[in-house]
């Protein structure tokens, strides 16, 4: 860690410098990773990414710094430049950059790591996860897996962070994590299945993973894919029933996203694009009474966890959108001064060199009381797509497609036969407004946000139970 | 600095490559005509490759003090297996080549680009939203193969969305030089794919195949995802459609040569070498429709039975500038040889379904021209594209005689490339219905 009077040194010289505000952001970044390659370690190392930043607001412009050197006279320079670019940004602003006033915090938090990382050694959790992957069947019938690739990551991601508002925040967070690819064989048919797992804590992560059981329903999808499906002819307005993956992909890229109040205001425009919520308001009716979607950086054991955001602020769970409604949008404290309101901690960066912009934590469907055996019973003609493959969203996250990797045609309130590569193409208040019930058996998936530039991959979790909806097109491709 | 990086290592592996890259880069961010923020980083970037009895580890560190981390990686590389892709390291054959704009090189040590948002004349576009990026960097490569290589290297890169009411336009530049002509073109080229498509009427384009005129930021997206699957490391690891296509196998029509140029010290990612010290060398991957050149460094190489390509990354291979030939049309003649379809300016969001079929979806953003008797007749907002990596490569028709060097958010590696005509694409539906 760092001797934090660096930092409030560094903040008393830009307010010094004329900023009206300054943050300064101790953040390291060490990991442990390394990578099989059908079975066999391809290679493994540790990596830091350790340095501060330094954000400032002066003369109505905001400005950010960073370096990896920490020392007084490095930490200085940043100062510097950070006000230097504040100047900069001033200089074509119409109106000065504001900040909210915050509840902020004077805070240190850790997860607890129950299994400690460092109590095995790195050849241990290779041959946990070689074990694991050596108990999977690769082969089902005629497909075989005829390549995999599995790679392991484990983090601890520290920060100190003050600013001139009077925040203190120190907190440690160890994140574990594994991604894999299989590529299923069935003659001259191929297909992949690409997986991201992962949360908080220590090594008790990784066993709650349960690998074998989790790459084997991943290949029998292949095999299913594969062997067994059928396309689907043309397309059909059927009832349809998402698993847990994708409603949680959706909740993030079709409510979370549009919910970024700076994406609102149009700060990414030319990057991540924009929102259909510049257009709408708050409390406007998006979707069925049955569909409340939530974003909370304080699950437990989550990827996205965190108690303050990098700004110091308190976090809380926010609601996007309850019952059908459109609530609060995500802020940091700037949005949040451009709506008037409070920010609600949104405030995130990737690592020291990244300005902490507007972000996502775990997003979320609330669950409601169905099983899956109720959600399918009285669907007389339907589709159930359990996983999926390919899914992209226009820039307004208003059109989106999700592509079945492995989906099912519902008759007479059974699953019955597998459909090949079932397309899901569908506005986003159309697929809101026609979730008429939704299941109880909440799960999370991990995933790696994307949206900043510099690029900033951020931790987090997306979830959902499954769901139906009425009515609805899907079609084969 | 190096020295002392090297002394953690030196005797306690069998081989070793340490990279050492010292940037200074300043970016201003645009959102709604305003500066949103300005960014100034300093960094210190070390790369370590150790190899040990055929054990690999490779790491970086973006510290002020990597040793640690660097002491445990050695420690560590006992416990690990020899790696299936470990190869003896090759032979330094590498040039050093450098290039660098003084005026950049300033700019960017200073950390003061005020001058550039003065004479790029962003006043006059009060809806712009963009970034623009001075890069100042130094390189220098060492290794137990007797490589030690510098070099020394200037960017200017960035890319403006322009709005006019509900219609919008996006270009990006790219250079290794201070280029206002080429970066107030590509804001230029913006503002008029904005006015143009807010002077047509709106319609959906009608789901079905078209004909599609894919402009030059659409072009560098997809056929850099083309290009990236002549990579080894793609092709081992399952994410290339060109896994089972051997080299010299037709996979796109006689007009498409894609050619990766790391010698060209016109755009960003040039090199003299690349990550294990080996000499790059400019390369068709396709040549009129034909499969040539898998990029390699040496560990792949050693896997395929192949010799490298100069094309090392950190591990596996990566590529440089990438260059689309250009083709025979005339901008002005482009939209009247496309006939009947669509003219798409931008796209974002590209997915494959299945990399080693590469069957992919993308979707437009920004102006996309509906195309009447070789006259654009309306504007739709949004569409999704479907297709296939070889069945896009063997529909392309024909390519603009003209080229843009584009880099942004969707392409990360510079690209030069025409406009590109090809034959039929499916689109899915209109992305606009029940539009907002």
């Amino acid at each position: 860690m760092i001797d934090e009077s660096l930092l409030y040194r560094a903040i008393d010289e830009a307010a010094r410098l004329g900023a009206s505000y300054a943050e300064a952001r101790y953040h390291s970044l060490r990991e442990f990773n390394f990578s099989l390659l059908n079975g066999r370690v391809i290679g493994g190392a540790y990596s830091d990414s350790t340095g501060v930043s330094v954000r400032v607001y002066a003369g109505g412009g905001q400005g950010f710094a960073s370096t990896s050197t920490i020392s007084w006279e490095s930490l200085l320079d940043a100062v510097k430049r950070a006000i230097s670019a504040a100047r900069t940004s001033a200089a074509s602003r119409r109106s000065p950059a504001r900040l909210a006033p915050a509840r902020l915090g004077r805070a240190r938090y850790s997860v607890v790591e129950k299994k400690p990382l460092d109590s095995v050694g790195e050849d241990a959790k290779i041959a946990t996860v070689r074990e694991a992957l050596g108990s999977v069947e690769m082969k089902r019938g005629d497909m075989e897996v005829e390549s995999h690739t599995v790679a392991y990551r484990e983090s601890i991601e520290e920060k100190v962070i003050v600013n001139t508002d009077g925040a203190f925040v120190a907190s440690r967070v160890p994140r574990v994590e594994v991604f894999y690819n299989l590529t299923g064989k069935h003659g001259a048919l191929r297909a992949n299945r690409w997986r991201e797992l992962g949360g908080s804590g220590g090594l008790e992560v990784l066993d709650g993973m349960r690998l074998t059981n989790t790459i084997q329903d991943d290949v029998d999808s292949l095999h299913v894919n594969l062997v067994k499906a059928r396309n689907m002819e043309g397309s059909q307005r059927l009832d349809v029933v998402l698993s847990p993956e994708i409603v949680g992909l959706s909740v993030h890229e079709s409510a979370g996203h549009p919910s970024e109040a700076d994406r609102v205001l149009g700060r990414e425009a030319a990057q991540a694009g924009l929102s259909y919520r510049t257009e709408m308001s708050e409390g406007e009716r998006i979707g069925s009474e049955q569909v409340t979607i939530i974003d909370d950086p304080t699950i437990p054991g989550s990827m996205g966890f965190y108690l303050y955001d990098d700004e110091g602020v308190a976090a809380r769970p926010r609601v996007l959108i309850d019952k059908g409604i459109l609530r609060e949008l995500l802020h940091n404290r700037e949005t949040a001064a451009s709506f008037g309101v409070e920010s609600n901690a949104a405030s995130r960066a990737l690592d020291y060199r990244s300005e902490p912009i507007v972000r996502m934590a775990n997003t979320y469907m609330a669950p409601g009381d169905y099983s899956l055996d109720e959600l399918l019973e009285d669907i007389k003609d339907g589709v159930y797509i359990k996983k999926y493959m390919e899914w992209n969203i226009d820039d307004k996250r208003w059109i989106a497609r999700y592509v079945g990797l492995e989906a099912y045609r519902i008759r007479g309130g059974r699953i019955e036969e597998p459909l090949k590569n079932v397309v899901l193409e569908i506005n986003t208040r159309d697929y809101y407004s026609k979730i008429d019930a939704v299941g109880k058996d909440l799960s999370f998936e991990a995933g790696s946000c994307g949206k900043g530039e510099p690029m900033q991959p951020l931790p987090v979790w997306m979830g959902g139970p499954h769901v139906r909806l009425r009515s609805v097109e899907v079609k084969g491709i | 600095m190096i020295e002392d990086l090297e002394s953690l290592v030196k005797g306690r592996v069998d081989e070793y490559l340490i990279l050492v890259s010292d940037s200074r880069e300043l970016m201003i961010k645009l959102a709604n005509g305003e500066v949103s923020t300005t960014q100034s980083w300093r960094d210190y970037e070390v790369s370590i490759y150790l190899a040990k009895s055929g054990r690999i580890a490779a790491a970086s560190y973006t510290t002020h003090d990597p040793r640690d981390a660097i002491r445990k990686t050695v420690s560590m590389i006992e416990r690990l297996e020899e790696s299936p892709l470990y190869a003896e390291l090759p032979e330094p054959s590498g040039r050093e080549k450098s290039r660098v704009d003084p005026r950049l090189k300033e700019a960017a040590l200073q950390g003061d680009a005020t001058w550039v948002l003065e004479e790029l004349e962003l006043d006059a576009h009060p809806t712009a939203a963009g970034m623009i990026s001075i890069a100042y960097t130094t390189r220098r490569l060492v290794g137990s193969n007797g490589a030690d290589l510098s070099q020394e290297a200037t960017s200017f890169n960035g890319y403006m969305r322009i709005f006019k009411g509900k219609s919008s336009g996006q270009w990006a530049w790219t250079s290794t030089v201070y280029d206002k002509v080429k970066a107030t073109r590509a804001i230029g080229q913006a503002a008029s794919l904005a006015e143009e498509c807010s002077r047509l009427p709106h319609e959906d384009v009608e789901p079905g195949t078209h004909r599609v005129l894919l402009g030059p930021m659409i072009a560098a997206n997809l056929l850099q995802l083309a290009a990236s699957a002549a990579n080894a490391g793609s092709i081992i690891l399952g994410f290339s459609f060109l896994q089972n296509r051997g080299l010299g196998s037709r996979v796109g029509s006689e007009v498409v040569t894609i050619l990766e140029k790391p010698l060209d010290d016109s755009m960003p990612l040039f090199t003299g070498f690349d990550d294990e010290g080996v000499e790059t060398r400019d390369k068709v991957i396709f040549d009129k429709g034909v499969f040539k050149t898998v990029l390699h460094n040496t560990k792949t190489a050693k896997i395929m039975g192949d010799v490298t390509t100069g094309n090392a990354g950190w591990v596996l291979p990566r590529t440089f500038n990438l260059e689309v030939a250009p083709g025979g049309l005339r901008e002005d003649e482009m939209l009247e040889v496309l006939g009947d379809g669509i003219y798409a300016t931008n796209n974002w969001y590209t997915r494959f379904q299945n990399y080693l079929e590469g069957t992919f979806s993308t979707v437009t953003r920004d102006a996309l021209f509906i195309v009447r008797r070789g006259r654009p007749v309306a504007c739709s907002s949004r569409a999704r594209l479907a297709s296939s990596m070889p069945s896009l490569l063997s529909s392309i028709e024909d390519l603009s005689r003209s080229q843009y060097d584009i880099q942004w958010w969707e392409v990360e590696e510079p690209v030069r490339t025409p406009y590109v005509l090809v034959s039929s694409m499916k689109v899915s539906r209109g992305a606009s219905v029940g539009a907002r």
